[in-house]
């Protein structure tokens, strides 16, 4: 496995001499203390240093970003414990420390820290550093911030059957998602921390045994060797990890619900999990994961076989369609049922441009109604939508620039890319439409042929974290094909599937 | 970085061989000229000159399109010429587009021209990669390919795709070009079409019929199998779809016409090949189920004597027919339709090295006898027909 660095990143060096003034011991005179940390926060408006006298009589001093800590939670929960007169004589900071951890259990355990870099990711990380006077180390509390949004049914994933919660951007509470369908202590979680300026949160969640641990290695190598100022989604770390950087085709799949999630956790996958990130990274995956969706798991067995064949159609369908069709409308006619060929001739009658030009231009017509759709407010996007439909469906056939057969092919290609549960697969598809129709407009049948042929080889070429892409089809493994070609019912599928049980190579 | 410029090379290749080497041959639909039938007739003057008719895509009516009514939905332009290839290059400069023969789907050979011989033409069509090998061949009964390729036919938008749907439903004697040049090629057997002919001729009501089978002897046509002759071709060949027969069973009377008529449900048709003194002889045995379709008499199917005494007049009716085909194909048209030499080439294959090149000659003398057995399996009806009731 390659573990060279995978980042360029052009901060670098200047980042690295400000790591220098941070890099100092902590004084034990609080107004040392005091000047470097303002002077490091100098402009930052939303940093408090207040000192006070700690337990009724030790001098002491609090600092943190106030924007960062929960009011509430600060109020009753710290200062109030921390103000109490007591009446004890401190002789070393260990003992403040059992006190502090005493009196301040019902919000979180100090840490201890001893040097101010240390204190200053405390600081940004939103928790409430803590000096004593005559004191060469520093507590720090944890008062996490209330900042998250309300669980909510995710929008790109709906489903008519299964649970509506979604993950949000808080990797805590995706994380308690998990475990709330997990009820195990073989559920592991390491945390990483990526990005210089980020820090982002990364968490790395799999079942032990289950997953592979070498896998598991192999991920936290390659995320910890992340070198960049920030990591903002978990798109950063889907494309920096990936084993093959410029393949269309996703290697992971990223997904907002907790039931998938826990779902793949227990077929031995392993989920990264990224603070700020709805989006949690699956992994790995292999082709055929690209169009199941949780729901299979929960509707009837017979129904979602079928449906994973109108998906494999469809799929297919969304990317040769167009290219198929030119293929065979340009160089063999003989192919077309009569009656079909003389229909196609007399839509074509009036038309200006060759099979070609006029599906290059509806498909890219599409691929940016498609996009105005998603960019668009709410509101405004059903006017595109009902432009877009009069524009292509009425008037360009109408006024005799495209015929109509071609519409038809273009909408139905729309359609079946929308098919594809998973959107990476669905935008790998959309992509390699393009080259296929070019190679049927110059080669018919036989340049479509070749196309698919270098797709197929690409395919199977392809590893996601060690796993053949095309598993179960190629390398062929006959247990694996319960979960691809059909969906088995339950009873048969109980053994465990053994996708991820293959070794690294 | 060495993948992408890797990608990126192969890319240029393509592009450069995609581009420069002219090899494109893509043709968009309203570039070609849909031949939908083509006709091959001889002219007095001993040229040969074919006719086609070509779809014309504007005439076919669609939603798009509302002007399809009153169009004219095909052209026919015909051209003469010494061969084919002249006529197929006079009849493209009449074209602007392409002639494209891929949606052929009928060919028809002129009386005249069949019996002069169809050497001239059946090269191209094997020669040509875009002829359909399912295209059906027919020939004229009297008259011209031309004529019958300039008749309307109300039922379908193309002639031609009417002749298609004729043949390939099986009503009529469907006979594909591929079967029919191997008949040709080969030694065992002689080529046969369905024949079609104008009637009505002259009037509004004009329009063509397939009621006959044109038979060829090597390459030149013989001669005609009239519809009852083509009824029992079309036997010995398994094409007995809605075959029907119908039988006097007594003399008719004012009351009754004394017709039953029979449709074939199941039929078979064995042949038994024997050598003897080097020559062959024939026995076929013609068996079939059948259902009555129509009964015209006083008998009554339901009672057994009856049926019997039909079963054993259509037998030997069936039996005559069959056995007065056969002296007309073999004393007078003298090729072998009936794929005799073929099965004696598979039973008989050291003795048929003898006859092999002079089968057509051993052919007219080959006894061959007859035995046609019919079981009426279906009476046909759910009660006694409705006029039996008041005379019995």
């Amino acid at each position: 496995m390659r573990t060279k660095k995978r980042v360029a990143d052009p901060f670098g060096n200047k980042l690295k001499e400000l790591d220098k003034t941070i890099d100092m011991k902590i004084s034990s005179e609080l107004d040392d203390n005091e000047t470097a940390l303002t002077q490091l926060f100098a402009n930052c408006s939303d940093l408090v240093v207040r000192k006070l006298h700690m337990l009724g009589s030790i001098p002491g001093m609090v600092v943190y970003l106030n924007v960062l800590v929960d009011a509430q939670l600060w109020d009753d929960g710290f200062l109030g414990p921390l103000m109490q007169p007591e009446a004890v004589s401190i002789d070393n900071p260990r003992q403040l420390y059992e006190i502090l951890n005493f009196k301040l259990a019902s919000i979180v355990q100090p840490r201890i820290a001893t040097n101010m870099n240390e204190i200053v990711q405390s600081i940004v990380r939103g928790e409430v550093v803590l000096f004593a006077q005559s004191s060469s180390e520093a507590f720090t509390f944890g008062l996490k911030d209330k900042l998250h949004r309300q669980l909510e049914e995710p929008a790109t994933e709906a489903v008519i059957r299964g649970p509506r919660y979604g993950f949000i951007e808080k990797v805590d509470i995706n994380l308690a998602l998990i475990r709330h369908r997990l009820r195990t202590p073989r559920l592991k979680t390491e945390r990483l921390c990526v990005g210089r300026l980020s820090q982002t949160d990364v968490m790395i969640v799999y079942i032990e045994n289950l997953a592979e641990q070498s896998v598991v290695e192999e991920v936290k190598k390659r995320i910890s060797g992340i070198d960049m100022d920030s990591v903002l989604e978990s798109g950063y770390i889907e494309e920096l990890i990936n084993d093959h950087p410029y393949s269309p085709f996703p290697l992971m799949q990223a997904t907002q619900r907790p039931d998938l999630v826990s779902g793949s956790l227990i077929e031995g996958k392993i989920a990264v999990l990224i603070n700020g990130s709805p989006m949690v990274l699956v992994l790995p995956i292999t082709f055929w994961f690209g169009f199941q969706t949780a729901e299979d798991y929960y509707t009837n067995f017979i129904y979602v076989t079928m449906l994973r064949w109108l998906r494999y159609l469809f799929a297919f369908l969304a990317m040769s369609l167009p290219a198929l069709f030119i293929a065979v409308t340009t160089f063999h006619q003989e192919m077309i049922p009569t009656s079909l060929a003389l229909s196609l001739a007399a839509a074509r009658e009036v038309v200006p441009f060759p099979a070609i030009v006029e599906g290059l231009i509806m498909e890219i017509t599409f691929e940016a109604l498609r996009e105005a759709g998603i960019r668009l407010p709410r509101p405004v996007g059903q006017t595109i939508s009902i432009v877009g439909a009069l524009v292509i469906g009425q008037a360009a056939v109408q006024a005799g620039i495209i015929s109509a057969p071609q519409i038809i092919v273009v909408s139905v290609t729309g359609i079946a890319s929308f098919l594809i549960p998973n959107p990476g697969m669905s935008q790998a598809i959309s992509i390699i439409r393009f080259p296929l129709m070019l190679l049927a407009a110059s080669f018919g049948l036989y340049g479509v042929g070749i196309g698919l042929i270098c797709v197929l080889i690409h395919l199977v070429t392809l590893k996601s974290f060690g796993v053949p892409y095309m598993t179960p089809i190629a390398p062929f493994n006959p247990t694996g094909l319960s979960d691809t070609l059909i969906r088995a019912p339950w009873r048969v599928m109980r053994r465990r599937k053994q996708q991820t049980q293959r070794r690294m190579e | 970085m060495t993948r992408i410029l890797r990608t990126f090379r192969f890319l240029v290749i393509f592009v450069i061989l995609g581009l420069t080497t002219g090899c494109w041959d893509r043709n968009e639909m309203d570039d070609l000229a849909l031949v939908m039938a083509s006709g091959i007739d001889l002219t007095d003057d001993g040229q040969l000159e074919i006719t086609l008719q070509i779809a014309l895509p504007t005439g076919i009516p669609s939603a798009v399109q509302s002007g399809g009514k009153g169009k004219k939905s095909v052209i026919v332009i015909s051209a003469s010429g010494k061969n084919s290839s002249e006529v197929t290059g006079k009849l493209q400069q009449q074209l602007s587009r392409a002639i494209y023969f891929g949606h052929r789907g009928v060919i028809i050979f002129g009386e005249q021209f069949a019996r002069h011989g169809i050497n001239r033409v059946v090269d191209t069509f094997t020669r040509f990669p875009e002829t359909r090998a399912n295209s059906y061949v027919l020939t004229t009964y009297g008259g011209t390919a031309k004529e019958i390729l300039n008749t309307s036919y109300q039922l379908e938008l193309i002639p031609s795709i009417g002749i298609n749907k004729i043949q390939s439903s099986k009503l009529s004697f469907p006979v594909k070009i591929d079967e029919f040049l191997n008949a040709l090629s080969s030694e065992d057997r002689s080529p046969v079409t369905a024949a079609i002919r104008v009637i009505h001729k002259g009037t509004d009501k004009e329009t063509f019929t397939i009621d006959r089978a044109a038979v060829y002897h090597k390459n030149q046509l013989s001669g005609y199998l009239s519809s009852n002759e083509l009824k029992l071709l079309r036997w010995w060949t398994g094409e007995t779809h809605h075959l029907r027969f119908t039988v006097q069973v007594e003399p008719e009377n004012e009351q009754y016409g004394g017709i039953v008529g029979v449709e074939l449900l199941n039929s078979s048709m064995k042949m038994h090949t024997v050598i003897k003194n080097e020559l062959p002889e024939v026995r076929v045995s013609l068996h079939a189920s059948v259902r009555a379709i129509d009964n015209d008499s006083k008998l009554d199917l339901s009672k057994v004597d009856d049926m019997k005494r039909v079963e054993s007049l259509l037998s030997t009716q069936i039996q005559s027919e069959a056995e007065s085909m056969l002296t007309h194909v073999q004393k007078e048209l003298q090729s072998d339709i009936l794929g005799i030499g073929e099965e004696v080439h598979i039973e008989h294959p050291y003795a048929w090295k003898k006859m092999k090149g002079k089968w057509l000659d051993i052919f007219p003398e080959v006894p061959v006898t007859v035995d046609a057995r019919i079981k009426i399996e279906r009476t046909g009806k759910t009660h006694s027909p409705a006029h039996k009731e008041k005379t019995d």
